[in-house]
């Protein structure tokens, strides 16, 4: 049997696409409206509770102040979420796993960062063990202010975030891949110099075409060297002598 | 009833050498004790007084005097007071004995204690970190540590400047004192 | 996504696997994670991995002023903040040797007992979550936000009320409040039979919920466990009859227990509790409007008080077990120590890895619910 492997192309030789290469089709915006529309309708957020104010989504989520009927549902895993709610302050081993479940969000993505701690600080601008500035970290769409914002001002804020997705403004998630650099330059100088998550997002950057020239710099040259090299994978097959049946 | 148990306890702590104490109320007193007996007055406290309600365990640092104080609270449910038993350690080589077998609450309280002032119980079963396990600095509940001149070192603030600001800015006005020097 | 991360690691053969019940899991009150070793279904260890709150509390008390502790410290707990408020006010009056009015002791009790209710709401309404039962968790919010919404009136805030100062409260209470809340307990008790025909009584959550987590009265002594989970194993222990604080000498209510030590015993422990807190607010209600006099006493200028020398340890009841403030101060302006020992301490820690032994991977996070776990209280 033939075992000669297709090997996987290593990072290095892929070839960047052209911006503008993709979308050539000249129908391909005119269904943008209604996804949009579509999309700004039917949001799960992510159900991770990371700080104090988790505790008015139960009311905002329930009957009383119904968030459901804007088609704001809550869901289990990070793969199938497309808002990160961020409730209340951010504590450093907190914001560790945040980035982790953010990266592990498909696009389009969307962040809301609830409570006033995400904003400066908040009460606990004093801590050792607080983020301040949550935009350092991630890209942030919508801050809903409040310690804590009732639920009637959550959802105030969610409704912002739905005219924002159906106006086209709501496009942070491009940012995260267009200034890597700047967030994980933050990122590594809270974690150390070998903080790396499993998702690569130079090579997604590439896939959706949307490398600027602030996605690389010294912070990623530093992710790199502490990374290990990509090897192609190798797969042993054993073959089985074919067997009366 | 209470009362005569007071007494009884009072008697008891009056009878042992190297304790001082001090009934502050019907329920509540303070001993201080040297911090070697320390294991023996809570063996005796938990085996002829009952007192088997181990409250909390606290540590003060006492920077001037370059000492740690812990502080057992122990509770009982018969006698329904609570006993505060005071000692004082070096804060040097900052080591002490484990209460593990006499109390098990110790070893939450211990392990918090270790991470938060770098003081280590000898023979307590996990002196892991619990709650700042990517953490590696100073114990940051020290005296010697600044919080806010952490804070000002690794973290930056947002910029604030609204429109409304400048609106003022435009026609001449503006802040007079910044909040940094305020603070 | 980088293959690296993800090929699997050579190990000898066993029947142990490492679970990350990780800090995003909605069986989990707050944010909290333990490792749990499995083999199969059942767990064979538990370890708990907390951290994910912590903000520093002890640390940040001492760098503000003492009435300026008011504002961070109800956010220790945040299901249940009202006992924090009260009990460091009452550190400090002892520290300071301030005389709280009558007026003031009863307003707090009426407080602590809104608080008691609202977080009991709270928690059997997760309990039922957790074993699939969404129903209650529905009705427990929605009855909990008719509490808050009697603390808006009074306070100012829903969850974080901040109206308790060292010396009294802070303002009248409004006129006409104790009729809304006489209504509001009215309709509560009609509740409750439907509470107890949906879940109390059914036989799908008894059945779950019975043997799960289980512990000797003797285990729970030597855990440190406190609180209603105490109560659930027949220990008739509560500190507001044996340690009591404010007014509570003056009030007539029953401390129930139960026998068994499971998930079920502790949730009857709660729903009793409903009970009886609802018979304290009809005698505060009822008592409230003859007690007159000032809602607070005089303290000095809070923005320059030295609170005179000395430590004072205060215990009390919250929903969750017994909370305790240890407060130094040396004379000065701030406090020297603060040291908050939370309920959640032993529960979420100690005991919870000891009693997630044996069972199965789907009763860790009902056995985390009913022992009323909180996580921020942990963390501090």
């Amino acid at each position: 049997m033939n075992n000669e492997l297709e090997k996987i192309p290593v990072r290095n030789e892929l070839k960047v696409l052209e911006s503008g290469q993709k979308r050539t089709n000249p129908l391909a915006n005119v269904f943008d409206g209604l996804v949009k529309f579509c999309q700004s309708r039917s949001m799960f957020m992510l159900h991770y509770c990371t700080g104090c104010g988790a505790i008015e989504l139960p009311p905002a989520m329930t009957s009383r102040f119904d968030m459901e009927r804007l088609g704001i549902q809550p869901m289990v895993t990070p793969r199938q979420a497309d808002i990160l709610l961020i409730t209340g302050y951010v504590s450093i081993k907190t914001l560790k796993r945040i980035i982790l479940t953010y990266e592990q969000m498909a696009s389009p993505k969307y962040v809301i960062g609830i409570c006033s701690c995400t904003v400066n600080g908040g009460m606990y601008w004093q801590s050792y063990a607080t983020a301040k500035v949550l935009r350092d970290y991630l890209p942030v769409d919508v801050y809903i202010a409040g310690c804590m914002p009732r639920p009637e001002a959550v959802i105030s804020g969610l409704r912002e975030l739905m005219e924002d997705i159906k106006s086209g403004r709501a496009e942070s998630w491009k940012k995260y891949y267009q200034h890597y650099d700047f967030y994980l330059g933050n990122q590594q100088k809270l974690f150390g110099e070998d903080w790396q998550t499993p998702t690569d997002i130079i090579a997604e950057a590439r896939h959706y075409d949307l490398v600027s020239d602030q996605t690389l710099g010294e912070h990623t040259a530093l992710l790199e060297k502490h990374q290990k090299p990509l090897e192609a994978l190798e797969m042993r097959l054993s073959v089985k002598e074919k067997q009366n049946l | 009833m209470s009362k005569e148990l007071n007494l009884w306890l009072d008697s008891l702590l009056s009878d042992i050498e190297s304790v001082q104490f001090r009934r502050k109320n019907s329920r509540r007193v303070r001993v201080d004790v040297a911090s070697e007996a320390l294991p023996a007055l809570l063996e005796l406290l938990q085996g002829r007084a009952s007192y088997v309600h181990l409250s909390a365990i606290t540590c003060v640092d006492w920077i001037e005097e370059e000492q740690f104080e812990l502080i057992y609270h122990v509770w009982s449910y018969e006698t329904n007071s609570l006993v505060s038993v005071h000692t004082r350690i070096p804060r040097d080589p900052g080591v002490y004995l484990s209460i593990y077998d006499l109390y098990q609450p110790a070893a939450f309280f211990e392990r918090d204690i270790h991470e938060m002032y770098g003081l280590y119980f000898e023979g307590s079963p996990d002196m892991e970190k619990f709650i700042l396990t990517e953490w590696n600095g100073p114990p940051p509940m020290r005296k010697d540590f600044d919080s806010e001149a952490f804070v000002n070192q690794n973290f930056h603030w947002e910029q604030y400047h609204p429109q409304w600001l400048k609106d003022i800015e435009e026609e001449g006005g503006g802040i007079t004192t910044r909040p940094e020097d305020v603070r | 996504m980088r293959p690296e991360n993800y090929q699997a690691k050579n190990q000898p053969p066993s029947h142990e696997f490492e679970l990350n019940f990780g800090p995003n899991h909605p069986g989990i009150e707050g944010n909290y994670a333990f490792r749990v070793k499995l083999n199969g279904d059942e767990v064979l260890s538990a370890r708990a991995d907390g951290g994910y709150l912590h903000r520093g509390f002890e640390k940040l008390m001492e760098q503000r002023l003492w009435i300026q502790n008011i504002a961070l410290v109800p956010r220790i707990c945040v299901p249940d903040p009202v006992p924090m408020e009260v009990c460091y006010s009452l550190a400090i009056e002892e520290l300071g040797g301030l005389e709280v009015p009558e007026r003031a002791q009863w307003i707090r009790v009426m407080q602590l007992e809104m608080s008691r209710l609202a977080a009991h709401l709270f928690a059997f309404g997760g309990h039922a979550a957790t074993t699939g039962m969404y129903t209650p968790m529905f009705w427990g919010v929605a009855d909990r936000d008719l509490i808050l919404d009697r603390f808006e009136e009074l306070t100012g805030g829903r969850v974080y009320s901040i109206y308790n100062i060292p010396g009294g409260v802070r303002r009248e209470v409004p006129d006409g409040f104790l009729e809304r809340m006489s209504s509001l307990l009215d309709y509560l008790e009609s509740r409750l039979p439907d509470y107890d025909n949906l879940f109390f009584t059914n036989q799908v959550f008894i059945k779950r919920a019975r043997d799960v987590g289980a512990m000797t009265q003797e285990q729970a002594l030597k855990w440190g466990v406190t609180g209603p989970n105490l109560r659930a194993t027949g220990l008739k222990f509560d500190v507001r009859r044996d340690d009591p604080y404010l007014v509570y000498d003056q009030i007539d209510f029953d401390i129930p227990t139960e026998p068994g030590g499971d998930a079920l015993s502790r949730n009857l422990v709660r729903r009793s509790e409903l009970k009886q807190s609802i018979r304290i607010l009809r005698q505060v209600i009822e008592r409230l409007p003859s007690i007159k006099g000032p809602i607070r006493c005089p303290i000095p200028n809070p923005l320059a008080w030295n609170v005179p020398a000395g430590e004072s340890y205060t215990r009390v009841e919250s929903s969750k077990g017994e909370l305790a403030y240890y407060v130094v101060s040396t004379g000065g302006d701030k406090p020297y120590r603060v040291h908050v020992r939370g309920p959640s301490s032993m529960h979420a820690v100690q005991v919870l890895e000891n009693l997630a032994v044996g069972c199965r991977l789907e009763d860790i996070a009902q056995i985390m619910f009913s022992l009323d776990a909180c996580p921020p209280e942990v963390d501090r």
